[in-house]
């Protein structure tokens, strides 16, 4: 397969199979997801590779800014934070990370989790988007982990499931641009 | 000398005089002379000349006048390349001059010499002090009244743009009422061939049941639709079970709670629209306005919404619906896995095909994308680009309203509402202060205070967010139906009220795959307006004897307008064939011939629009009326 890419060779335990969008299910809703694949050109992923690699850093950045606006306990601005990465994720089909996005900015808003009930302390509101965004991180986590390989990256998978799979699938590692195309 | 003096001034002229006089001066010779020949003089020192000569004699000192003064005499100058050896033989800078009349002792021959026609000389000297400051008053007349015509033109221009710009919001509030009541009339239509495309099939297991009878078909085709294989079959289900409780309850019309009691809230969420249309066709007595289809909401147990919308019921039919589910503004992915899965087994094909559809606008609209998420931003506008849009993009509320005070021009906006800067309900508030286009809030926030919030300043429609290509497609042809061709602008309604998950979507198809020429919406909708419409009504009514009186209280406008004229109580001839114990045969017969369909799903369809169409019918009257 690989023998000029050291780093594949010295991890042959990682044998996950070309990353499928529906072993993903729970992470990504395909079929927002696909829509954006479908606009691809032909021979090549750009259009969405540059999508998806523009919304990590979004969500990066925005990760950035809201831990530094809970330290300044600046609710409105996490709220607004929240929409903003809510409308990305969501436009990808992220959809865990869009619930939890959706959350910080009912926290910051002053809500509950829901939106529907009010939340009159602002510390409990703090610390719940505290707590959020962890889950919020492990879930984007996943999302970029998954994104990654199928753009071809070389990570290993975060989760265990997709480990087992099909080992003849290991020499395509080489090429992963036509095995994601393979994949769709 | 004094004789020469005293010569009758008329006859020679003093400069002539002068220059003889010049001449005869020996003293001189060096300088300026007569010619070799006597015929002409020369100037030998032209320097000296003018210098020492020419102000003695012509009290100036300047040679050019001098000579001007001799052309005016017609004087000529003797060409040096004249002579046979290109020499001057007077020397190389003498000035040799001549006139036929000019000799040496012969002074009398002075007499003739006179200057060159000087009367037009004088003319055309005043000419040339007169044209100047005629052409100047003529020119600033002519300016003046070009400035007041550019004054006036631009008055004019100003008024007509004012007048354009009136009669351009005039247009587009037409053509969104015209939209709105197009959208109604599809939404219906939508409802009724989902309704038909199930019905279809069940009535291919249930046909002659439910020839038997009418009343028994509904909750026969209940029974056959147990198995919940698909979305579609399971909103169909919903609607059968509704159509079916609506039968049994159309004696007791006005209490449109029962049916909606059968409607079960999950499903609800993810065919929106269609149950929306359904529990209006189900639900809507003929007294109420058929534009407030979405307002009759289950879980309301009956009771009406207000309307939210100051634009009209259309506009806010998803709205409405997301309305319902409030706090849920994503309701794609809630949807049931089995949905997804199931409307991905159809889609693919489609979908990609669609992908390179071009949905047949006469010339590319000009779409205004505002949206500060650079990812919404790139997708939403990859997603125009493949509908063959010419995008422009805004970061936020501010840029737009800059760009359309600019002078650009676009046939729709898309709006996010939350943005940096100025967000889109302020814009969209500016940007209506002067201009009409299209305004789409692209949002999340779908609540139904913030709805309103939307319509009032302005924007004509809501996408939720996070759109997907079909819905952003769906939009596009609902506001751009003017920039379709007609075949096409029949079609895409439908669609476009159809919804925008994807279990809608399935749904879609499958009306699409049922809906055979002869039953295409277009096609049912001209049945609708026919004739021959009315006699599928009569076929149908004596099946539903209980209804009849209700519908001669609510409906009796629309049916006069009904060339027909032949009204419901089964008593009129047409009818009373019909209304024999053979009920359907002849039904169906009747229908085949309209339609040219099969006759099966046509009975099916008929039977089932039954209740929908007389809300419907009584709208059309009760504006005539």
């Amino acid at each position: 397969m690989a023998p000029t890419d050291p780093k594949k060779a010295a991890e042959p335990a990682k044998t996950e199979g070309p990353p499928q969008l529906s072993d993903v299910k729970e992470l990504i809703d395909a079929s927002t997801f696909e829509q954006i694949l479908e606009m691809d050109d032909d021979d090549d992923r750009d259009f969405s590779k540059g999508i998806v690699y523009g919304f990590f850093d979004q969500a990066e950045n925005t990760f950035n800014k809201i831990e530094k606006a809970i330290k300044d306990k600046k609710l409105d601005e996490l709220s607004s934070l929240g929409h903003f990465l809510k409308g990305s994720s969501a436009t990808l089909g992220l959809t865990n990370v869009k619930d939890g996005c959706e959350k910080i900015q009912h926290y910051g808003a002053g809500k509950d989790e829901t939106g529907a009930v009010d939340e009159p302390d602002d510390e409990v509101s703090l610390k719940n988007i505290d707590t959020t965004l962890k889950e919020v991180k492990v879930e984007y986590a996943k999302v970029e982990n998954f994104l990654r390989r199928l753009y071809g990256e070389d990570i290993k998978p975060v989760e265990e499931e997709a480990k087992e799979t099909k080992e003849t699938k290991e020499t395509k590692e080489a090429k992963p641009k036509a095995e994601s195309k393979d994949s769709k | 000398m004094e004789g020469q003096t005293s010569n009758p001034p008329g006859n020679s002229s003093d400069f002539v005089r002068k220059l003889y006089k010049m001449l005869e001066d020996p003293s001189y010779a060096s300088i300026v002379r007569w010619g070799d020949d006597g015929d002409s003089f020369v100037v030998l020192e032209c320097e000296k000349f003018t210098k020492t000569i020419l102000p003695k004699h012509f009290k100036h000192s300047n040679f050019a006048s001098f000579v001007r003064q001799l052309n005016k005499y017609d004087f000529h100058k003797v060409r040096q390349n004249n002579e046979e050896n290109g020499q001057s033989p007077y020397g190389q800078n003498a000035w040799e001059f001549k006139h036929p009349e000019f000799r040496m002792n012969n002074k009398e021959s002075l007499d003739n010499i006179r200057r060159k026609a000087p009367a037009p000389r004088k003319q055309a000297q005043n000419n040339d002090d007169l044209v100047p400051t005629q052409q100047i008053d003529l020119l600033n007349q002519q300016i003046v009244a070009q400035q007041q015509q550019i004054q006036h033109l631009s008055d004019r221009y100003a008024q007509l743009t004012v007048d354009h710009q009136l009669m351009l919001q005039e247009v587009m509030r037409v053509q969104k009422t015209v939209l709105n009541h197009e959208n109604v009339i599809h939404q219906v239509m939508t409802y009724l061939l989902s309704v038909d495309a199930r019905q279809r099939r069940d009535s291919k297991a249930v046909t002659f049941q439910s020839q038997g009878g009418s009343t028994m078909s509904p909750s026969q085709v209940g029974a056959v639709d147990d198995e919940p294989s698909s979305p579609l079959q399971q909103a169909s289900k919903l609607l059968n079970d509704m159509n079916a409780e609506i039968q049994f309850n159309l004696p007791g019309m006005d209490s449109m709670n029962d049916p909606q009691k059968a409607a079960p809230p999950p499903t609800v969420v993810s065919t929106p629209t269609m149950d929306a249309a359904a529990r209006n066709g189900a639900v809507r007595p003929p007294t109420t306005a058929a534009p407030t289809p979405a307002l009759v909401y289950p879980k309301m147990g009956g009771e009406l919404e207000p309307v939210v919308y100051p634009v009209g019921a259309t506009n806010g039919i998803d709205p409405m619906y997301s309305e319902h589910v409030n706090n849920v503004p994503y309701p794609m992915p809630a949807k049931p896995e089995i949905e997804s899965s199931d409307a991905r087994r159809q889609y693919p094909d489609n979908r990609k095909k669609s992908t390179n559809v071009d949905p047949g606008w006469m010339r590319s609209p000009q779409i205004l994308l505002v949206e500060d998420d650079a990812t919404c931003r790139q997708i939403g506008g990859k997603f125009l680009y493949s509908f063959s849009c010419v995008i422009d993009t805004a970061f936020d509320g501010l840029e737009a309203v800059n760009k359309i005070q600019g002078g650009s021009k676009y046939d729709l906006i898309l709006m996010d509402i939350i943005m940096p800067n100025l967000d889109g309900v302020s814009a969209c508030h500016l940007i209506r202060q002067f201009d009409r286009t299209p305004i789409i809030a692209m949002t999340s926030n779908i609540r139904s205070d913030d709805i309103q919030l939307y319509f009032q300043h302005g924007m004509d429609d809501v996408l939720p967010k996070p759109f997907t290509r079909k819905s952003l497609l769906d939009m596009l042809e609902k506001h751009l139906v003017h920039l379709k061709a007609m075949s096409q602008g029949m079609e895409a309604p439908p669609a476009g009220a159809a919804v925008t998950m994807a279990a809608q979507t399935s749904a879609t198809q499958s009306i699409k795959e049922d809906s055979s020429p002869g039953q295409s919406p277009a096609g049912s909708m001209s049945n609708w307006q026919s004739p021959g419409q009315f006699q599928n009504m009569q076929a149908v009514q004596p099946t539903m004897p209980p209804v009849q009186g209700q519908y001669v209280a609510a409906a009796p406008a629309a049916y006069t307008v009904d060339q027909n004229g032949v009204q419901y109580p089964a008593a009129t001839p047409v009818a009373v064939p019909a209304a024999g114990t053979p009920v359907r045969p002849p039904h169906r017969r009747q229908m085949s011939d309209m339609s040219g369909a099969a006759e099966n799903p046509n009975m099916a369809k008929r039977q089932r629009m039954y209740p929908q169409p007389q809300p419907m019918m009584a709208v059309q009257a009760g504006r005539p009326g």
